[in-house]
């Protein structure tokens, strides 16, 4: 049977993709722009856009001065491959073997596909509406080979198929441009007055390689199709997924017990082959009275760790109520990451976060008081002593920047500095002593001043003078006044942090 | 006790001082400081500044700097004597001629060789302690080293910083001292005035580190106590240490070397047989008046005896006498040179050939020129021809060396529009609205920081980061950002000049210059002369050269006949395309209504076209007093003497310093601060003072108030944009002389300024047309007989006709061109040949795609097939052969119509000698009504009318209040279009986007000045697309393709680029030039 192949044009792809999101600029002109060499320059437009006069490649300032209503969006640098992608699978609906064929297309093999919408005519046709109900303008070609379905759904008005065997035809009316050749070739065919692929193609092939090189013959023989061309189409999407259904209903914990660990050993056997590690996983339950019952779990680090893994679920089995019986079990891992197998060391010599006992540890405690109970803190640079930590986002995320040991900070900061009454000599002495929570504290030593001042594009404020105090009983105290000593009014002083 | 600061960053270093140095040394003065000394790093580029301001304020300076070595600590130095400043600035200077510049690569050794110089340094510690609380050991060692180089010079800084642990810092740092015998000195480490800077002072670090404010980090200083503190405080911060404070004195009575000490001398080299400089000056003056005048009359020579003394009494012979040289060596390399400015005015300036209009037919005011009141130094600006120009700087370099010539800088300061992205940046505002921020700037207005026009662009004035943004700019503008070099500004000394400045190396290959602008330079009373370059001298020495050549005559700009009626004929009728100044849309317009007759209308020609006599609205009543519509009257008998030449509306700067001075009372000296003070935005307060003091002094004595400030407007236009008379004398003389040669060789002048360009305001194709027009022939490019240059073939009519050159053609090289010229023995027949010179076939597309194979019988199309087939030709014994086409049947290329042909010249010269563009489509235009613009002439006053052509030319000047001007250019002449503002707004994508436009409007007739007053504009570049299509049957279907706007492909853009397929959104015809 012979070959068929759709080519889709999406003539807008990027500003209909952004419409989609942003509904207020689908009735608007809208460009995207990139900055280049130091100007801002349009990568995409709209339909609307387009009719006013703004093209692709024109600066941002020089559209603006034609359509002073012009919206703008920065675009994101990389090319469109991950949408075309999605749109891709999405079409595999139409045809099993889709591919992308950037920056804006797509191409269906459509081979023995036509006849099932009822012809090619209806074939495309519905293609074409479903791309545009959902909000995407395109245009679509069919024909024998995909070089001429390209050519014909960004070249020609009217006739969008292309019969077997017409594919001459169709092409000789059809600029060069068509052929997607290099600019420079390009430029030069049209500089010679060669306007038309027909009459290129009236040229003998010797001519056309000594005058172009290969690449102009080599794109009419795939055109004609007389060369094949190779495509690569688009897979779905994995999901990491297990079933059991039982036999009879499972009642009993055990029964679940052995369901889960049968589950888990599937799964992670999948993952590994592909060296992956489970971050987020939900087992679920299905009853015989159509009710589902789940157990959901998080990792710290990646696992495939069976007997971990099981006992992270363990404590919580007793939680299912199978009253009836389940008859379906489900282990789906819906977070997954990448796991690299690590170096085995020989000896350990101190314990770290990388070892992966550690973070096993971690999600036992944390599968018993809760996810959230635990924050691992990382030193930031900043010096205004609330915001000089944050909490690390996963618990193995690298130390960039060191704890500063120099600025000696209190290993209990309060959340919020509490205020103290304070006997102090002015003007920036430490002071004597000060009462916190009732208790008298008698200073003997003390350190500073340390003077912070807030940071200014966050809030305003009066800069903080910290002294490193210690008591009679030695204990050592954070205690900072607010502000300048003035004579006419008392300073405030606060108590901010505890040192070992 | 007394506190004098001796650690101070200015805004000199660069991104790190976040205050003026004339704001730190106010500051200083006002807490009651002993004395300041300014240490920016590796940098004397502020002091000059600091100096003046602490003259004012009453302070002592001490000029210093801080060394940073690729290798150690800081020092800062402060030098006591002349002696030790010079060894201080030749150390910078070494650091700086080492690297690139805006580096300075110090090392400690080179600060050593200074030890026992008498200069005191200040060495910077580390500004923390280590773990164990005490200095790095290395900290240590150095110190021994520095000690034992530096001996009893060197001092440590202590400074409190407030970061804790101060008092165990200072107790090390007082334990090093006591233990190396290094005494401490207390500081303050000022980085800004007011603690308030720290905010900007952030935001600079951030610039620095190219970082935003919030990642930032601990690159900030954890607090704001880099500010000026008071003595009470500073001395209560050191009350551990009181010897500290009382060693300051130590050092600020050692160093009371100060800049004005440093004495500028003029260069000696330059008398011969033993004359001192005025005997030379004299004998010179005397010698080029002989040769000038012939015999000298008894009032010209009273002159030259009265400047001869004034100079003697000056002491400004040697400055004579280099001016002299520069001009001398640009003669003899016949390198054109014209003095202009003030110095104008002066006789010997004329007769040593300096400048070239005769001040005895002037009547032009030495004064003006120097002037013992203002006490200042001659100031002689000499334009170069500016293809030439280099040959002089270097000249200037070779004969006096770099170490005793340099350039002058400039500091570039930060405008607003960079201040507002820098600081954007920083806060981390998106890229899209510092886009906004930045192009709702227009110029710096108070308004625009109150934030009206930015609720305009849809931000949020209230958003406080907008705020800050917004206050931070406001600070950060006019900081200085760095040294650039001055365009022409020398200094040149008879010792090193490195006693005095610094120098770096500019950023241009072969130049140096020092730290200071001119500014500074004028402070102290230094001399500098101006080596500029003016296009149009490049161009009037071509045109001579080519009528050497071709007409032998030997021209000068001296002995161009004067006063020729035809030459001023032709100025009359605004026939004025390439000539110098007068080639505007202003001046053309202004021409047939001022009618210049004589030089001096030419002089007033060119001085009235100008924003300041425009703004002062003095442009009219002079026209109709000129005309004798209005009766020429004077305010004052007074006024009658410095208005008279000028029938009673000032025209000139001096004319309206005068006012100021007779009229107002003003003294010669305050006259000219006025003048200074509008001329730079920055003193924006003392503008008023000045107003007041003018209009009150005006009305005193017997003027009336609407006249006081119809002048005092007038002065504030001259600031900036007036012209000295003698300025204006000097260009007009340019003006004459290029208005001469295109009046009487029109070919010459055509040739000489298409070899000259780019300048003015016409592309190669008015330029061209217009020769046309004048009757000359001009011929294409061509591989036969061209040459890089434009030159001049046989006699062809009239004239020689013009051959244009491969400059014309776009992406030609003139490396390959002087190969295909070289090895043109005989004319080529061939495209082999050509391959076989040695021209690539990247240049031979070129020259294809100019057309210019013509002459072995190509058109541009076959040409290009054939060379599409030259990658493989004949080498070794069958070089030089043609390659057949082996076997095939010859393949017929569709021929080019005419009108692509003409698109492919604009496409690839700018310009078409075949046709017009606009004829091909003057049928299409018919059937509009549009008539061609040579019907403008005949049409009456007031007629609706349609035209259309090329745009030219887009002028919205800022005098004009929105107006738009637009050139438009049809087969058959110009037209000028009126579009007014509200209409501009209308018809503001026509206009912005048209390469063809249509204008339908009322005909508005003044004289010979006729311009079409626009009602609608249409875009018909929709009609330049169909130029390039061929015969609609051979291709059905070319109709769809990138024109039709519902397909448009994505991939046409890129190819638009480059194709010369869609004329119209091209790049292809000149999109016109667009003026403010």
């Amino acid at each position: 049977m012979a070959k068929r192949f759709v080519s889709i044009w999406f003539r807008h792809l990027k500003t209909d993709w952004v419409s989609l999101r942003k509904p207020m600029f689908s009735e608007a002109p809208f460009v995207l722009t990139l900055a280049d060499h130091g100007r801002v320059v349009i990568s995409s437009t709209n339909a609307f856009a387009q009719k006013l006069g703004i093209f692709v490649g024109m600066a941002l300032a020089d559209a603006k001065a034609i359509v002073p209503e012009l919206k703008n969006i920065s675009d994101k640098p990389e090319p469109s491959g991950k949408l075309l992608e999605n749109i891709a699978r999405w079409c595999i609906r139409f045809s099993p073997v889709a591919c992308i064929d950037p920056p804006e297309g797509i191409v269906l093999d459509a081979t023995g596909c036509p006849h099932l919408w009822g012809g090619e005519e209806n074939y495309i046709a519905a293609i074409r509406n479903r791309f545009s109900r959902l909000g995407y303008d395109t245009r679509i070609a069919i024909a024998s080979t995909h070089a001429v379905a390209w050519a014909v759904a960004h070249f020609e008005k009217e006739k969008m198929i292309v019969p077997c065997g017409k594919e001459a035809d169709a092409l000789k009316h059809l600029q060069p441009a068509a052929l997607r050749l290099s600019i420079d070739k390009l430029e030069l065919l049209f500089k010679l007055g060669i306007r038309d692929i027909g009459r290129l193609m009236q040229i003998p092939h010797s001519t056309l390689r000594r005058r172009f090189g290969e690449e102009l013959t080599k794109r009419l023989r795939l055109a004609l199709g007389k060369d094949e061309e190779f495509l690569e189409p688009v897979e779905l999407a994995r999901t990491w997924q297990e079933r059991l259904p039982a036999l009879d209903p499972i009642v009993t914990a055990k029964g679940i017990e052995i369901a889960l660990r049968t589950l888990l050993d599937q799964l992670c056997r999948r993952l590994s082959a592909e060296e992956k590690g489970i971050r987020m996983a939900i087992f679920s339950c299905y009853r015989v009275d159509g009710k589902l019952q789940q157990l959901k779990l998080n990792t710290n680090s990646p696992t495939v760790h069976v007997t971990h893994l099981f006992k992270l679920f363990e404590p919580n089995i007793e939680t299912i109520e199978p009253a009836l019986g389940i008859e379906l079990f489900m282990l789906e891992a819906v977070v997954v990451e990448n796991l690299y197998p690590r170096q085995k060391k020989i000896w350990i010599t101190r314990s770290s976060i990388e070892d992966e006992r550690f973070s096993e540890f971690l999600d036992r405690i944390a599968s018993r008081i809760g996810q959230n109970q635990i924050t691992r803190f990382l030193p930031t640079q900043r010096y205004w002593p609330e915001r000089t930590f944050r909490p690390a986002v996963t618990l193995d995320e690298p130390i960039i920047e060191k704890w500063p040991l120099n600025r000696p900070r209190p290993v209990h900061l309060l959340h919020k500095p509490e205020r103290i009454d304070v006997t102090a000599p002015i003007p920036d002495y430490p002071p004597m002593l000060f009462r916190h929570r009732g208790k008298l504290h008698r200073i003997e030593k003390a350190d500073g001043p340390e003077r912070i001042e807030p940071e200014w594009w966050l809030e305003q404020g009066e800069h903080r003078d910290y002294y490193m105090v210690e008591d009679e009983e030695g204990c050592r105290y954070w205690l900072f006044r607010l502000g300048h000593y003035v004579t006419c009014s008392s300073p405030q002083w606060f108590i901010h942090g505890f040192f070992a | 006790m007394g506190y004098a600061e001796l650690q101070v960053t200015s805004n000199f270093s660069f991104l790190d001082g976040a205050s003026h140095p004339e704001e730190l040394v106010e500051q200083a003065a006002m807490l009651g400081y002993a004395a300041i000394a300014i240490t920016d790093r590796n940098s004397f580029a502020g002091i000059v500044r600091a100096h003046e301001t602490a003259k004012a304020k009453k302070i002592r300076f001490i000029p210093a700097c801080r060394l940073d070595f690729q290798d150690g600590p800081s020092l800062l130095a402060y030098p006591s004597t002349k002696n030790t400043y010079s060894r201080l600035s030749a150390l910078i200077t070494k650091g700086n001629l080492r690297t690139e510049k805006g580096k300075c690569l110090l090392y400690k050794s080179d600060a050593f060789e200074l030890s026992g110089s008498a200069i005191k340094f200040l060495m910077v510690p580390p500004l923390s302690l280590d773990l164990n609380f005490d200095f790095e050991p290395d900290f240590e060692t150095t110190l021994r080293e520095y000690r034992n180089a530096l001996g009893k010079g060197l001092y440590l800084a202590a400074c409190r910083r407030y970061s804790g642990d101060d008092a165990k810092w200072l107790f090390r740092l007082n334990a090093l001292s006591s233990d190396y015998e290094v005494p401490m000195v207390a500081t303050n480490d000022i980085h800004y005035h007011v603690p308030q800077r720290r905010e900007l002072q952030d935001a600079l670090t951030c610039i620095r580190e190219k970082c935003t404010i919030q990642e930032a980090g601990f690159r900030l200083y954890p607090n704001a106590e880099r500010y000026m503190k008071t003595i009470d405080e500073m001395n209560r911060l050191f009350r551990h240490f009181p010897a500290v404070i009382e060693r300051i004195d130590e050092i600020v009575d050692v160093c009371s070397f100060s800049l004005g000490e440093l004495q500028y001398n003029y260069p000696e080299e330059l008398t011969t047989d033993g004359r001192n400089p005025q005997e030379e000056l004299t004998v010179l003056v005397w010698k080029g008046a002989k040769e000038i005048f012939g015999n000298i009359s008894e009032k010209t020579a009273a002159t030259i005896r009265h400047e001869l003394d004034f100079i003697d009494k000056m002491n400004y012979a040697s400055y004579f006498l280099t001016v002299y040289d520069i001009v001398s060596f640009a003669r003899k390399n016949s390198i054109l040179c014209q003095g202009r400015g003030s110095a104008a005015n002066s006789t010997i300036c004329f007769c040593l050939g300096i400048t070239s209009v005769d001040p005895t037919k002037f009547d032009l005011l030495f004064e003006r020129f120097i002037s013992s009141a203002r006490n200042e130094p001659p100031d002689i600006d000499v334009d170069f021809e500016h293809e030439r120009r280099e040959e002089v700087i270097q000249y200037i370099y070779q004969k006096y060396g770099r170490d005793r010539a340099a350039i002058v800088a400039t500091v570039t300061q930060e405008r607003q529009k960079g201040a507002v992205r820098d600081i954007g940046k920083v806060m981390g505002l998106s890229a899209d609205t510092i886009n906004c921020l930045s192009s709702s700037i227009w110029e710096f207005t108070d308004e625009w920081f109150e934030g009206k026009k930015l609720a305009e662009q849809g931000l949020n004035i209230d958003d406080p980061l907008l705020k800050k943004v917004l206050q931070l700019t406001g600070q950060l503008m006019g900081f200085p950002r760095q040294l650039g070099q001055h365009t022409g500004g020398f200094v040149i000394t008879q010792g090193k000049l490195s006693d005095c400045c610094p120098i770096l190396n500019a950023r241009m290959a072969d130049r140096t210059c020092i730290e200071w602008n001119k500014d500074d330079i004028d402070a102290l009373g230094f001399l500098k002369i101006d080596v500029l370059a003016l296009g149009m001298l490049t161009c009037i020495r071509k045109a001579f050269d080519l009528a050497t050549l071709h007409y032998g005559l030997e021209l000068t700009l001296a002995n161009i006949p004067q006063d020729d009626h035809a030459v001023y004929e032709m100025i009359c009728h605004a026939d004025t395309i390439g000539v110098f100044q007068i080639e505007s849309r202003a001046q053309q317009s202004m021409l047939p209504r001022l009618k210049p007759r004589t030089f001096y209308d030419l002089v007033i020609e060119v001085a009235i076209v100008r924003p300041g006599p425009i703004q002062g609205n003095m442009v009219h009543p002079y026209l109709k007093r000129r005309n004798g519509e209005e009766p020429i009257e004077y305010p004052s008998k007074e006024l009658e003497e410095i208005l008279g030449k000028t029938l009673g509306v000032p025209l000139f700067q001096e004319q309206a310093m005068k006012i100021a001075i007779v009229a107002a009372g003003f003294t010669p000296s305050e006259a000219d601060e006025l003048r200074r003070s509008m001329a730079t935005f920055k003193a924006k307060g003392q503008v008023k003072q000045f107003e007041d003091k003018l209009i009150y002094g005006m009305m005193k004595r017997g003027y009336d108030r609407e006249y006081a400030c119809r002048v005092f407007k007038q002065l504030e236009g001259f600031g900036s944009y007036g012209f000295p008379e003698s300025h204006a004398a000097s260009f007009a003389l340019l003006v004459y002389v290029s208005s001469w040669l295109k009046w009487y060789y029109p070919d010459v002048f055509a040739c000489a300024l298409l070899n000259s360009l780019p300048m003015g305001f016409y592309q190669p194709a008015q330029i061209v047309i217009d020769a046309q027009n004048h009757g000359v022939e001009v011929r294409p490019v061509d591989i036969n007989f061209s040459l890089w240059d434009n030159c001049l073939e046989n006699q062809s009519g009239k004239f020689r006709a013009i051959r244009l050159g491969f400059r014309q053609v776009k992406g030609l090289r003139e490396e390959d061109m002087k190969i295909l010229v070289q090895s043109r023995m005989l004319p080529y027949s061939g495209i082999h040949e050509l391959l076989n010179a040695g021209i690539s076939k990247s240049t031979l597309e070129r020259i294809a795609d100019a057309d210019a194979f013509r002459s072995i019988g190509l058109d541009r199309r076959q040409a290009l097939w054939e060379i599409a087939a030259c990658q493989d030709h004949y080498t070794g014994i069958f070089r030089g052969q043609a390659v057949p086409e082996i076997g095939m049947e010859k393949i017929v290329l569709p021929e080019m119509p005419l009108s692509e042909h003409v698109v492919n010249d604009y496409a690839s010269s700018s310009l078409s000698l075949k046709a017009h563009p606009v004829s091909f489509v003057r049928e299409k235009l018919e059937l509009l009504r549009v008539v061609p613009t040579r019907m403008l002439r005949s049409t009456e006053d007031g007629a609706w009318i349609k035209v259309a052509g090329l745009v030219l030319v887009r002028q919205r000047p800022g005098t004009a209040g929105g107006v738009c001007f637009i050139t438009i250019e049809d087969e058959a002449g110009v037209a000028n279009l009126v579009v007014f503002a509200n209409l501009f707004d209308t018809f503001r994508k026509e206009i912005l986007r048209s390469r063809l436009l249509m204008a339908e409007g009322r005909l508005q007739r003044e004289g010979e000045v006729i311009h079409v007053i626009v009602n609608r504009c249409h875009d018909l570049s929709g009609m330049l697309r169909n130029l390039t299509e061929t015969k609609k049957e051979d291709l059905p279907l070319l109709t769809l393709s990138r024109a039709d706007e519902t397909i448009s492909p994505v991939y046409a853009p890129n190819i638009k680029r480059s194709v010369a397929g869609n004329v119209a959104d091209d790049n292809l015809f000149p999109k016109g030039r667009n003026f403010r």
